[in-house]
Parts: C-alpha cells; structure tokens; sequence
C-alpha cells in the first residue's frame, strides 16, 4: 500500500489516536488516587503553614467543621472535601472553618486572578480581627509578576493586619504604590495589578462570608479591654490547654 | 555494547552537547535551575522522554507516512510528557509544583524533537534509544552544574542541605551574603556562556575560525 496515499493516512492517525487515548486514559485512572492523596495533603499543610504550625500533624491540632451563613455549625458535609471546589462551597453556603488547639481559626478564601482562579487560607487569631498568617495559591498566573502573591515574602505583609476597623468589616487591601493604612492594607504586586484586585476581592468577599462567626467566636483581647476579670480568667485557662 | 553504540550514549556529553554545543534547550535550562532538585528531576524527565520519542519514533519509521511526519512525532512526544507529568504529580508532587509549567514545555524541547528528527528517523531502535538517553543526560549534565552554582551562590544550600552556615551571614554578625542575581535567569545564561567558553578553549576542533 502507498504509505502517502490518503487512506492510510486516514487509517495510520486513527489508529494512533485510539491508542494514545488509551494509553492515556489508563495512566490518568491508574494514577488518580495517589494524585488526590498529594493534593488532599497540600491542602493541609497549607492550612498548617497559614497557622505556622508546619511540620505538625493536621489530624491532631485541627478541628475541622462546616458553618453556614448564618454562622451556624451544620452536619454532613465533609470540610475538607469542600476545598476541592471552593466556589460552590461559598455559593451554596457551606463555609468550611479549620479551627486550632489554641484557638485560632483558618478560613479558606477563594477568587479569581488575570488568568484563572486563585484560592487561600487566612489564620485569624482569637479576636477573629487580627490576621496570623495567610497563604495564597493560584492557578496561573504570571511567573514573577501576579504570581508573586504565592511567595512568602508577599505573604509575610498581612501578618498583623486586621480585618475590623472598629466594628466595621473593612478586609484587607493591595495597594498599588504602597500600602498606606498601615492597620489594614498590604503593598499590592507591581506588574501585578490585575491579580492584585484579585486578592483583595476575594479576601473581602470570602472573608465577608465568615462575618457572622465571627462575630460569635470573637474572644476580647485579654486584661486591659476585659470587662470582666473572670472572662479574662478563662481565657488564659483556655490559652494554657 | 559497540564502540558505535558507546559513541551514541557518549558522544553528546561532551563533543557533541545539546546544550553548549548545540545551543538546543536553553530555554528549560534557565527556567528550573535555581536548585538542584527541581534540575535533576527536568534531567530525568527529560532524559525519560528523549529515550522513549527516539525508541517508539524509530520502530515507527518503517510504516511512517512520510507527509504527516511531523504531527506523528509530536502526538509521541506530547503523550510522554503527559505521562512523566501524571507520574511526577503521582510521587513527587512537591517538585512537580515547582517545575510547573516547565515539564509540559518539554514537549517544546527542541533537543527531543531535534534527536528524533535527525537520527531515531534513520537509524535502528536500540542505538535511537542509546542516542535520546545520552543527550538526555548530556542536557541533564549542563543543568546539574549550572544548578550547583546558582544554589550554592544563591542560596547557601546544596540539594537543599545547608553548604554555608548561617553564622557566616551578615544577619547573623558573619561577613557572607547570598548572591541574589543567582537566582534571576540572567546569571544561569552567563554561567552557560562560562560553561562554553571553558568548553571550547579544551576543545579545539569546536572553535569557529
């Protein structure tokens, strides 16, 4: 046969499609589970590392539990299984909260970039007010531009910023040019600005869904601004455990 | 083995580099050396996929329709880069985050599509085989020492390991501080360019009249 005919060719791709898909297919199935199992455990080490509490074992210092938007504990949904597809957890009003032993709490924040959708962990401490770290992920978006927001250095800035202004929900903001609130806005990412706006809207819409818990959860900085000295009293207690 | 097949596993290490001597495949070799790790992985990876185009591209090359040549070569080499990125994301998920985007691009490799092109095409399975293996690691080669240089410089760490102790660096009252264009790709080109020069100047036969 004319190995430049049409019919072979024809024939020749065909039968090379069906067996690359195969092939493929094969390899995506066999190698799900262990994909899925690496990916669960970013996931956890990324709410570890919001807490700075890397190195630890998630199953021991994590309390994992699904609110609603009301602030509500609700049963039947598995928290962590909810990080797989974020924006239908918020859509449908499943919150999923990653508490601490020591208190502090990790929400999961989800949003879009330039290019695609980005995600993260915010730690709050037990004022619900201040943030303790935060770790931000992404997609795809530009290398050494937006995608800066993922690297430590970027996320080193929101240590200590709080979300409150008063009792107004205010969030966190990216700056460009600089931060200039120092209490609640961080330098946006030059080159950056589009994944930037990202991150701020999403820290104010995802953290704005959490706003009734904590609101609940919140605990009052310890002594000066106690009104009760007993309240003040089993707060260190709870701090101690 | 053969001193012919010997010279196919070889010749690509030195004389007849990918990388320094070809000029293919610099693209990936500034991208994923900041560190050993990530380089020796896109080195495995891309030693994997050279070997296994050139194999399956040259049992192919009898039965091979001349005019969609091209489109056969690239469905063999985009399947195995699909492959090796589900097994890295399957055993080393840490690493296959890192080189990210990189180990699709090697796909875009010209080094693959360069060594099935010009030798898997006409020549038999076993030496095709030998040929992608050796520059596979020929590639390998010249990213491992970039990649020494640019973590032992720019980070103070080998293969993650601390080489310089932190009571060296200035943070810590010592003297030393991280070279930080280290771990820009502008450094990684000049090293290669050093890589070259010093190759050249033990390489006669190799300098442009």
């Amino acid at each position: 046969m004319n190995k430049n005919s049409n019919l072979y060719i024809v024939i020749y791709s065909t039968v090379m499609v069906v067996v690359v898909a195969t092939l493929l297919a094969v390899a995506a199935l066999a190698l799900k589970s262990r994909q899925d199992a690496n990916i669960l455990n970013e996931k956890k080490e990324a709410i570890l590392a919001s807490l700075s509490l890397q190195g630890q074992n998630y199953d021991e210092v994590i309390e994992a539990f699904v609110v609603n938007e009301k602030g509500e504990k609700m049963e039947g949904a598995d928290p962590i299984q909810l990080l797989f597809d974020l924006p239908t957890a918020f859509a449908e009003n499943t919150l999923p909260v990653f508490q601490a032993a020591d208190g502090r709490i990790v929400v999961p924040v989800s949003g879009v970039g330039l290019w695609g959708p980005m995600w993260g962990y915010v730690a709050l401490e037990k004022d619900m007010n201040t943030i303790s770290g935060i770790v931000l992920d992404h997609a795809g978006e530009t290398p050494g531009l937006g995608a800066e927001v993922a690297t430590r250095k970027h996320q080193a800035m929101y240590k200590g910023k709080t979300i409150f202004e008063g009792e107004e929900f205010v969030s966190v903001t990216l700056r460009k040019g600089g931060a200039k609130d120092p209490n609640h806005e961080v330098d946006a990412i030059s080159g950056g600005t589009k994944t930037s706006d990202g991150v701020t809207a999403m820290l104010k819409t995802s953290l704005g869904a959490y706003l009734p818990l904590l609101k609940v959860s919140a605990v009052a900085p310890c002594c000066a601004e106690c009104a009760e000295a007993t309240e003040c009293e089993t707060n260190k207690v709870a701090n101690n455990e | 083995m053969s001193n012919k097949n010997l010279k196919y596993l070889t010749g690509p290490f030195s004389a007849n580099n990918p990388v320094i001597v070809q000029i293919l495949g610099i693209c990936s070799a500034l991208a994923v050396t900041v560190q050993l790790k990530p380089a020796i992985v896109m080195a495995l990876s891309v030693t994997a996929v050279t070997a296994f185009a050139n194999l399956v591209m040259s049992l192919l090359r009898k039965g091979l329709p001349s005019r969609i040549r091209i489109i056969v070569q690239l469905v063999v080499i985009a399947t195995l880069v699909i492959l090796v990125d589900q097994v890295l994301k399957a055993f080393v998920y840490d690493v296959s985050k890192q080189l990210s985007v990189y180990v699709g691009l090697i796909i875009t490799n010209c080094i693959v599509m360069g060594r099935v092109e010009a030798f898997a095409l006409g020549n038999g399975p076993w030496a095709s085989f030998l040929d992608g293996i050796g520059n596979g690691l020929g590639y390998g080669l010249i990213l491992v020492i970039i990649a020494f240089f640019r973590e032992l410089f720019g980070a103070g760490t080998l293969y993650g390991f601390r080489v310089i102790p932190e009571s060296w660096y200035i943070a810590e009252g010592g003297f030393y501080a991280n070279n930080g264009l280290m771990l820009f790709p502008p450094m990684a080109l000049i090293l290669c360019g050093c890589i070259i020069w010093v190759h050249r100047s033990k390489n006669k036969d190799l300098q442009e009249k």
